[in-house]
């Protein structure tokens, strides 16, 4: 292979990129607006969730005064999470969960109160709850509630001096003040990196072929393995610079930390864009004309969405599903770029999913190079 | 030797003969034209010479080398029917772009850029892009970036075809100057008009060479006036 023709064709590609200011665009504000957008709609805070509270505790009598537990506990509920409206009557909040108004209703009894604080000071063997009726049709939403109503009942247990029956030590072992943008942001900068670089080659060389010039290239001494080195070349540093630019919004916009060797995580993204800049050669080995390589981008968003562990975590995944994920190349960037820049991981801790980019890399280079060889 | 030596070329594609052994020899420094109606074979030829088609069977040389054969694309130039250039460069990136590929340093580059602009008159153009460029405008540089490396055997697919008839003369004018140089020329065309620019010419029918030879010892065999005549002559007594 001559170095020197394979530099000419990454100049070449990327005079071409430098050129198109649609193209220059795609690069730069599509991973920003991929990053703004999905960050802030799959944040995972959910605000505003319509709930109803009835309380009908009448408290109980003590030295201080009348003490209302209920009320302590409703004071602890987050109050950005849920929009608490107050009624008196059951059965009318309840109509406002039928008629699709509410989310939920937390109904609080008239002994609720006393029967809490006997049942602690072991003077009776009965017990009361909180009666929650809720609309379970989305489960995401009626997840949420639960867990606010659960944070605030800790919580008031706590400042009740009350000793809880079995108590949780959580400690971070990783992550301590992580939230979800730093989990995000590692995911979103291989995932762009993936779907541009991928699709960018595939419509670019797609036009390669049907403008006469990958017939004209291939007439001069340029080989295949040089095309193909060439554009690996352009892509992966096009790849390094579009997660240089996210992380570094993610960092002073989203306040995104960095707990690993960032260089290392950079390696990793343009290992992916190596593999995926193959892929589009490979991809467009298959179609004719742009209109048809339109028609793969499906096949290739979707795996890459759905198995690569981006905004779901595989476990979250069917059992028989995962192995898949193992067949889609983001999955091993993404896993490596999250335990590099949360978990601070090193190379000793990473290696595999290196050796895995590394292993798709050479198929799929290889591949590649024999798909230009192809004549008919 | 000559420079371009073909003997029983045939390629398929499928059951289709695109080429059905295909005879043809053209000598150093000649301009030869193969002449022929579309699916003549006359593309599938040049493609098989040029190394972008494989070749079912039969043999083809370039300069003594035989083909497929990358050694030779040093030696070789090749024009596509379509412009086939990057519209997204400039004409110098375009030009600057293909001298690299063929191992050419930059001063010679720059030296041999400058012959051509002022030849295909777009100097004043050297920086605009390709997209912006007229049809015309991106044959001449389509050819530039094939005669950049100053091949010796230059292969033209339709040179001519969405080209004003001013440039054609101007074309063809130029044609005959590398000629001069010692620069072998097949082209292809089915303006039969042209044709009588070419030292010698091969009729192409159904895949191979009905007739050759020099333009007027043609006319005078077809007992015709026009290349046009002499055509449609040979191919009847081909389909006899």
């Amino acid at each position: 292979m001559n170095l020197r023709r394979a530099l000419a064709v990454s100049r070449r590609v990327f005079m071409d990129l430098r050129n198109d200011k649609r193209t220059m665009a795609l690069i730069t504000i599509a991973p920003l607006f991929a990053m703004a957008i999905f960050g802030l709609a799959f944040s995972g805070e959910m605000n505003d969730i319509r709930v109803i509270i009835v309380n009908e505790d009448v408290g109980m009598a003590t030295p201080l005064g009348q003490a209302y537990i209920s009320k302590v506990l409703i004071s602890n509920l987050d109050h950005d999470a849920l929009d608490i409206e107050t009624m008196n009557d059951l059965p009318s909040a309840l109509a406002m969960i039928v008629d699709g108004n509410a989310w939920a209703v937390f109904h609080f009894p008239a002994n609720f109160t006393n029967v809490t604080m006997l049942a602690h000071s072991q003077e009776t063997e009965a017990s009361t709850a909180v009666n929650i009726y809720i609309d379970m049709s989305n489960i995401n939403v009626a997840d949420s509630v639960m867990q606010v109503f659960n944070d605030a009942v800790q919580q008031t247990i706590a400042q009740s001096g009350l000793e809880p029956p079995v108590s949780l030590n959580r400690t971070a072992v990783y992550g301590q003040n992580a939230d979800f943008m730093d989990f995000f942001v590692p995911g979103i900068m291989a995932f762009v990196v993936y779907i541009l670089t991928t699709l960018l080659t595939l419509i670019t060389f797609v036009g390669e072929r049907t403008s006469g010039t990958l017939d004209r290239l291939s007439s001069t001494p340029l080989r295949e393995s040089e095309i193909v080195a060439g554009y690996a070349i352009t892509f992966s540093i096009v790849g390094t610079l579009q997660a240089l630019l996210l992380l570094t919004v993610g960092m002073l916009v989203f306040g995104v930390s960095v707990e690993g060797n960032v260089v290392l995580a950079f390696t990793v993204i343009a290992l992916l864009a190596i593999v995926c800049q193959a892929l589009g050669i490979l991809l467009s080995a298959v179609t004719h004309r742009e209109a048809q390589a339109i028609q793969l981008i499906p096949f290739i968003i979707m795996p890459g969405f759905l198995l690569s562990g981006v905004f779901w975590p595989l476990e979250a995944l069917p059992a028989w599903l995962r192995p898949f994920s193992y067949l889609v190349p983001p999955s091993y960037a993404i896993d490596a770029c999250r335990s590099v820049m949360l978990r601070g991981w090193g190379l000793d801790m990473v290696w595999m999913d290196i050796v895995a980019l590394v292993a798709f890399a050479c198929v799929f280079l290889l591949m590649a190079t024999l798909s230009l060889k192809r004549r008919g | 030797m000559p420079a371009i030596h073909v003997s029983k070329l045939e390629k398929k594609f499928g059951d289709f003969k695109a080429l059905d052994g295909l005879d043809l020899e053209v000598r150093k420094g000649e301009v030869y034209g193969l002449l022929g109606p579309n699916g003549a074979g006359k593309t599938t030829a040049i493609k098989v010479l040029t190394g972008l088609l494989k070749k079912t069977s039969g043999n083809a040389e370039i300069l003594g080398v035989r083909m497929p054969c990358k050694d030779i694309a040093q030696r070789i130039g090749y024009m596509p029917q379509e412009t086939a250039l990057y519209v997204g460069l400039t004409v110098h990136q375009n030009l600057e772009f293909f001298g690299k590929l063929f191992g050419m340093d930059k001063a010679a580059i720059l030296a041999r850029e400058a012959d051509l602009l002022k030849f295909i008159d777009l100097e004043k153009w050297r920086d605009e892009l390709v997209a912006n460029l007229s049809g015309g405008m991106k044959h001449r540089v389509s050819l530039a970036c094939a005669l950049i490396h100053e091949p010796e055997v230059l292969f033209l697919d339709e040179p001519t075809v969405g080209v004003d008839p001013e440039l054609r003369v101007s074309f063809w004018n130029f044609f005959g100057s590398l000629k001069e140089k010692g620069t072998t020329i097949l082209l292809t065309t089915h303006y039969m008009d042209e044709a009588s620019h070419c030292d010698r010419v091969g009729f192409m029918r159904s895949g191979k060479l009905i007739a050759e030879g020099e333009p007027k010892a043609i006319l005078k065999e077809a007992g015709t006036s026009s290349l046009e005549d002499a055509f449609l002559f040979y191919a009847r007594r081909d389909m006899q």
